[in-house]
């Protein structure tokens, strides 16, 4: 029913305000699914405020979001967690939950039998590399182990059954602030490799990164921010250049243009302020 | 129920059984085995219709509720060192319950158990909210912070209740003072009654939201990003914790400590999922009070030591240990 609909996430002029100061002042854009997305800018440029509000933690003062053409005030948080799933930047852990009891958690969201549910969790011990950690408590697991717990209770939340298939996660999204912290390079391939194989079987991916590198590396789109407006949306060849990088970011970088399947390299450049 | 709950709950439950056979057969009056078999006389089923089993039946029940109370407090905060005792919430209730003896006792001339319970109840209600507002900012509960407001609530509900005291009649002050320490000596089926109500209807809308209060755990951000109502369920659980600490402290006054130890040593042995926490905590919560009954009880015979009294002997060292291994770790 819903795969026919395009899969996309709009917003338009998004105004967000808390104590007398101004995150987000009329942004616009739109994410398409089956896609990854970036959105890059420096730190308080409103990245984690207009991921907060894509995801409805934040209600904003004024602007429209849609997802799948259908305003986001009128999707209740139960029809929203069984279509988008989010990893916040900081996770509150007190409680010594199992890894594997983690992950349930976010399997109760999406619902099923007893029997699917156990394999859906086996499925994303696997491809999260932690079934070696399935019985860890989470309180005794180093920053990036927890990450990856995270991640795949994260994902447990919208998994779908033939999540092989083709189109299996079409209509799904998943918001990403700052995955990739803590996690060593093995992982950090691992996880990105996964996040692509599921974005070409149609979930829309939106994450916050701080690693120009790796924003070339994993991301399809960019949307540049800056001061909580948007400077420019488009591909990430297109935007990754030292113009606008130094418009956004304030940095004057040097970049080695992209060839075969090594992604565009982008460092600082020597001498700059 | 789940397949991991089954075989503790059966032990648990088989286990407070057998402590509540044995209390009911303890006591100045002895009632043995033989007497059961050969059925009891006159004086025997007096005794245990009308003192042992309310009693009995009252102490279990309120170590549910406070156990429970403590298993909910510590999904709102999110710290399993949230407990009703430690914030405040208990000295609060009997502030309550205090005021309507004292005041009311002026007013009305006498007061009811009921009257008395829904003084606790708003009181404790009360108390839970300014300690949630004090220590909890933006969905980040700070431990430090929530256990310094207690503290300070805990003695500004001590001074209160002392003022009254000194206000009460002598009449009043021997029903204030068993506040202070915590008796089960005031039982009746009365008291069973109200206190099985509302233990039952608390716990049964628990356990209903026991997927939300597991995702509570995760945060309050995560909690509303996986489809949970963070808001109405933040007001249910102090309102359905206030109740049970309310109704435990109108009439049994206050005991602490229980619904820190009997949570964690649950979590401890099959982890924090309220699938498991809220009914293993029920009834650990009442195998640790009769069993806390029964010693009081026996311990100096015929004297009575207050429960309260008892469990802060136990409690205490054991928040003690508990502060040190987070040091530790």
């Amino acid at each position: 029913m819903t795969s026919r609909v395009p899969s996309t996430l709009r917003f338009d002029h998004v105004v967000f305000e808390a104590q007398g100061q101004s995150l987000l002042k009329g942004v616009c854009g739109e994410f398409s699914g089956g896609c990854i997305h970036a959105i890059v800018g420096q730190n308080g440029a409103g990245k984690t405020t207009l991921l907060r509000c894509l995801s409805k933690e934040l209600t904003p003062q004024a602007g429209q979001i849609s997802l799948q053409q259908r305003a986001l005030r009128d999707w209740s948080f139960a029809e929203l967690a069984q279509r988008r799933a989010v990893l916040s930047q900081q996770q509150e852990l007190a409680f010594s939950f199992s890894v594997t009891q983690l992950i349930e958690l976010g399997l109760e969201v999406a619902g099923g039998r007893f029997e699917q549910r156990q394999s859906r969790l086996q499925v994303l011990l696997e491809l999260c590399d932690l079934q070696a950690l399935a019985q860890r408590n989470i309180l005794t697991l180093s920053g990036g182990e927890q990450k990856r717990a995270q991640l795949a209770r994260v994902l447990a939340q919208i998994w779908p059954d033939d999540w092989q298939n083709d189109a299996a996660f079409a209509g799904k999204w998943l918001f990403l602030d700052e995955w990739s912290d803590g996690l060593d390079l093995k992982h950090q391939v691992q996880i990105g490799c996964l996040l692509k194989q599921l974005a070409a079987k149609g979930l829309g991916v939106v994450m916050i990164l701080h690693d120009l590198n790796q924003v070339a590396q994993w991301a399809d789109e960019v949307l540049l921010l800056k001061q909580g407006e948007v400077m420019a949306q488009g591909d990430t060849q297109a935007m990754l250049t030292q113009a606008n990088l130094l418009t956004v970011m304030d940095v004057e970088v040097a970049i080695l243009p992209a060839s075969g399947s090594t992604p565009l390299l982008i460092f600082p450049a020597r001498h700059s302020h | 129920m789940t397949r991991r709950l089954r075989v503790p709950f059966t032990l648990l439950a088989a286990a407070l059984l057998t402590a509540m056979f044995l209390s009911l057969q303890s006591g100045s009056l002895a009632i043995g085995i033989s007497d059961w078999w050969q059925g009891l006389n006159a004086q025997q089923s007096l005794v245990l219709w009308e003192i042992r089993l309310p009693r009995l039946l009252m102490t279990a029940l309120v170590g549910a509720g406070l156990a429970v109370s403590g298993v909910a407090l510590q999904a709102l905060f999110r710290n399993p060192l949230a407990e009703p005792g430690l914030i405040g919430v208990s000295s609060s209730a009997a502030l309550g319950a205090v005021m309507v003896i004292v005041l009311g006792g002026l007013l009305w001339g006498s007061v009811s158990g009921w009257q008395m319970s829904l003084a606790a109840f708003v009181a404790a209600a009360i108390a839970t909210l300014l300690i949630y507002l004090i220590a909890t900012r933006n969905g980040h509960t700070d431990v430090a912070l929530m256990l310094l407001a207690g503290v300070a609530l805990n003695a500004v509900a001590g001074a209160l209740t002392g003022l009254l005291i000194t206000i009460s009649t002598d009449a009043q002050l021997r029903s204030v003072m068993f506040w202070m320490m915590g008796s089960f000596s005031a039982a009746s089926w009365t008291a069973v009654l109200w206190l099985g109500g509302a233990a039952l209807l608390v716990m049964a809308r628990l356990v209903w939201l026991r997927r939300s209060m597991n995702a509570l755990l995760l945060g309050e951000a995560a909690c509303l990003q996986m489809g949970y109502a963070v808001q109405p369920l933040k007001w249910q659980i102090m309102g359905l914790s206030a109740l049970l600490v309310g109704s435990a402290v109108a009439w049994v006054g206050v005991i602490g400590f229980v619904g820190l130890m009997v949570p964690h040593m649950v979590r401890l042995w099959l982890g924090p999922d309220h699938r498991q926490l809220i009914p293993l905590s029920a009834l650990g919560g009442a195998l640790l009070l009769v069993l806390a009954d029964w010693l009081a009880r026996s311990w100096m015979a015929p004297a009575e030591l207050p429960i309260g009294l008892l469990m802060a002997l136990i409690g205490g060292p054991f928040f003690l240990s508990l502060l040190l291994k987070r040091r530790g770790a």
